[in-house]
């Protein structure tokens, strides 16, 4: 949210101090119109915004060289694409959660029911469009149900957790304990390509343009970020903050729904086991873009490339022939690594900016 | 400058206020006029926090009635006092630190884009941005790019932020009240002056403002009055005119008798 503004904000001096004061204070010192920063202010702010989008480029580049020619391909371009995407999905619900405040941990056990719910319906024979609805509807109801346990004053990675259990077993009930195969008629949105592109990349693209222009755009977006950094503030101006918890939660829930149909299109079978892994590798993606856990800050895009990131580790390596393992130490040190850049940079920022700040009253008062 | 009209913007008699056995305020009578600055002042536990609490609705009085331009209201809540024309400003200003100062600004009153967009529920920035840019103008401040994130500014710019915010819903002409708790206990003094200038400048619109604050050369160079409390009890109540710092410090250690014994 503050990215694309600050970018304007920089170039827009709006109108300059000077202008408008139609008496500048009498005797005082002549009043600065801190409406614009300085250049090296605007490259760290830049650097601390789209950090990652930095790191992506160093990393393509590395692997581009090293894994000489078999990383810099169109091919290889798409199948981290498609990697990425489900991962992307689901660290799309849990960004959103986190940005207003709240961590969803069910978002395993949910993704597991709403598959498990389809693959039931679609091998018994039910249309395939109202089995995808009852999947993604029984996601925003369970989302909704978190939301309003949360807002009785329970804490929410508990009644999350709790939620991941009932789920889950919710889920081994509709699948009678073992997977449901033979899901071939999802595959439109599981492994079918168009324009040589495979549907879940389409769908991820999806979701985040959906969700940026939400959270950036629209009223109730930007609300539901001013709840996650301090509900007190959108209290206090006469808004009702808990809807927008709610809100969150349904949406965290929606998009743990969804990225549970498309694993299950894209592997053909509806799998009741929740795995928390799937939280873990979206946690990571979330904090790579910078999305602080205490709430109220973060953006889509982000999120979007700190899945891309992962994903590009994991092909470049195996590209190599290195084991796996290694490339999960090297994530756990990239995203130590990027908390540390955050930190300096927004601490160097915000000296600097105090340094020059002043709010000025031109009334000849002072 | 002085309340021009004869009705007080915000009148409370007889308030009574008891914390189970404890009497914070003791049948206390106050008032404010449209554009004036009344500073209340009283040492630590003098019962300052409680009345201002019950200005704004977040705590109801045990006995008394409020009077809101006449008229006699039972602020039962934060939110009635708004609707009344009332706003707070606490110690802790509840900005939201990760977004701008026009959103900061603008929350819960945004403007929409005219057409579908707008039915979509899309926010007009741009709009928001100017309306901000010319209410802050008009408060006379000058802050910081309106797109500058709040956690980006330095103590006195967020106070005069949160100040604006409360401002820009309380306007003059809507006949606003505005209730400040402490607004420059954490500033130095550049920043004090900064905020000084802009109570001021808020009270000239007309706004009526009710200040709490431990600092007395503030209140001495923004107040049009003065209001002491002691232990509950009021004990002075001076036009700051008619007074100085000494008379004052008196009246808040108890070392002075007081005005309406
Ligand atoms: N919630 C409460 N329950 C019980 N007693 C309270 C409560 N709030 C305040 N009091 C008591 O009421 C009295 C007045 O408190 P108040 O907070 O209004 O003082 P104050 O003038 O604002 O002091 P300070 O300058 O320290 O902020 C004190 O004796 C305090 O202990
Ligand atoms: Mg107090």
């Amino acid at each position: 949210m503050t990215t694309p503004a600050q970018a304007n904000g920089a170039a827009t001096p709006g109108n300059p101090g000077g202008a408008a004061s139609p008496a500048p204070a009498p005797g005082g010192a002549p009043v600065a119109a801190p409406t614009k920063d300085s250049a090296g202010v605007r490259g760290l702010i830049f650097l601390r915004d789209r950090g990652i989008f930095v790191l992506w480029l160093l990393l393509i580049i590395v692997f581009a060289v090293w894994a000489n020619p078999y990383f810099g391909t169109l091919n290889n371009a798409i199948l981290i694409a498609n990697a990425a995407a489900i991962s992307a999905i689901f660290a799309a619900g849990v960004a959103v959660g986190i940005i207003c405040g709240a961590l969803d941990l069910s978002i395993p056990g949910v993704a597991a029911l709403s598959s498990c719910v389809t693959g039931w319906m679609v091998i018994h024979d039910m249309p395939v469009w109202l089995a995808l609805v009852v999947g993604l509807v029984i996601g925003v109801v369970i989302g909704f149900i978190n939301g309003v346990i949360s807002l009785r004053g329970f804490n929410p990675i508990i009644v999350t957790i709790a939620m991941l259990s009932v789920t889950s077993a919710l889920a081994a009930i509709v699948a009678g304990g073992y997977t449901i195969p033979g899901l071939s008629k999802l595959d439109f949105m599981g492994t079918q390509r168009y324009l040589g592109v495979p549907a879940p990349v389409w769908i991820a693209a999806g979701v985040f343009i959906v969700g940026t222009v939400f959270l950036t755009k629209t009223r109730d977006g930007i609300r539901l970020m001013a709840v996650g950094g301090s509900a007190e503030a959108v209290r206090r101006s006469g808004i009702h903050s808990d809807r927008y918890k709610v809100m969150a939660f349904m949406i965290s829930s929606g998009c743990a729904a969804l990225g549970g149909l498309v694993t299950t299109a894209t592997v053909t079978e509806a799998n009741p086991n929740a795995s928390p892994a799937l939280i873990f590798t979206a946690l990571t993606a979330v904090a790579l873009a910078g999305v602080s856990l205490v709430g109220g800050r973060g953006s889509l895009p982000r999120v979007a490339v700190g899945a891309l990131v992962l994903a590009t580790i994991a092909n470049g390596l195996t590209i190599k022939g290195i084991q796996p393992y290694w490339a999960t130490g090297a994530t756990g040190l990239l995203l130590l690594g990027s908390l540390a850049l955050d930190r300096s940079l927004t601490r160097t920022v915000s000296q600097r900016l105090m340094a020059t700040a002043q709010a000025s009253v031109h009334t000849g008062t002072r | 400058m002085t309340a021009t009209t004869t009705t007080a913007a915000l009148e409370l008699s007889g308030i009574d206020m008891h914390y189970g056995y404890v009497r914070a305020l003791d049948s206390i009578d106050f008032r404010v006029g449209q554009g004036e600055v009344v500073g209340l002042l009283g040492d630590n536990g003098a019962g300052k926090s409680t009345l201002l609490k019950i200005m704004s609705g977040a705590h109801r009085p045990t006995g008394g009635t409020v009077k809101v331009h006449g008229d006699e209201v039972e602020l039962h809540s934060p939110s009635a006092a708004t609707e009344a024309g009332i706003q707070m400003v606490y110690q802790d200003l509840a900005l939201v630190e990760a977004l701008d100062i026009a959103t900061n600004l603008n929350i819960g009153r945004e403007i929409l884009r005219p057409g579908l967009f707008g039915l979509l529920g899309f926010v007009d920035h741009k709009a928001q941005r100017k309306r901000s840019e010319a209410e802050l103008d008009k408060l006379g401040v000058r802050t910081a790019a309106m797109t500058r994130p709040v956690e980006m500014l330095s103590g006195g710019q967020r106070q005069v932020v949160a100040l604006a915010r409360s401002a820009t819903r309380v306007t003059g002409e809507q006949n606003g009240i505005l209730l400040l708790d402490e607004p420059t206990a954490a500033l130095g003094y550049e920043q004090t002056q900064v905020v000084q200038a802009l109570v001021r400048r808020m009270a000239d619109q007309g706004i009526a403002i009710v200040l709490v604050t431990h600092n007395l050369q503030l209140a001495g160079a923004v107040c049009d009055r003065m209001v002491v409390l002691n232990r509950g009890k009021k004990v002075a109540d001076v036009r700051t005119e008619d007074t100085d710092n000494d008379h004052i410090v008196g009246w808040i250690t108890g070392a002075r008798p007081s005005m309406f014994d």
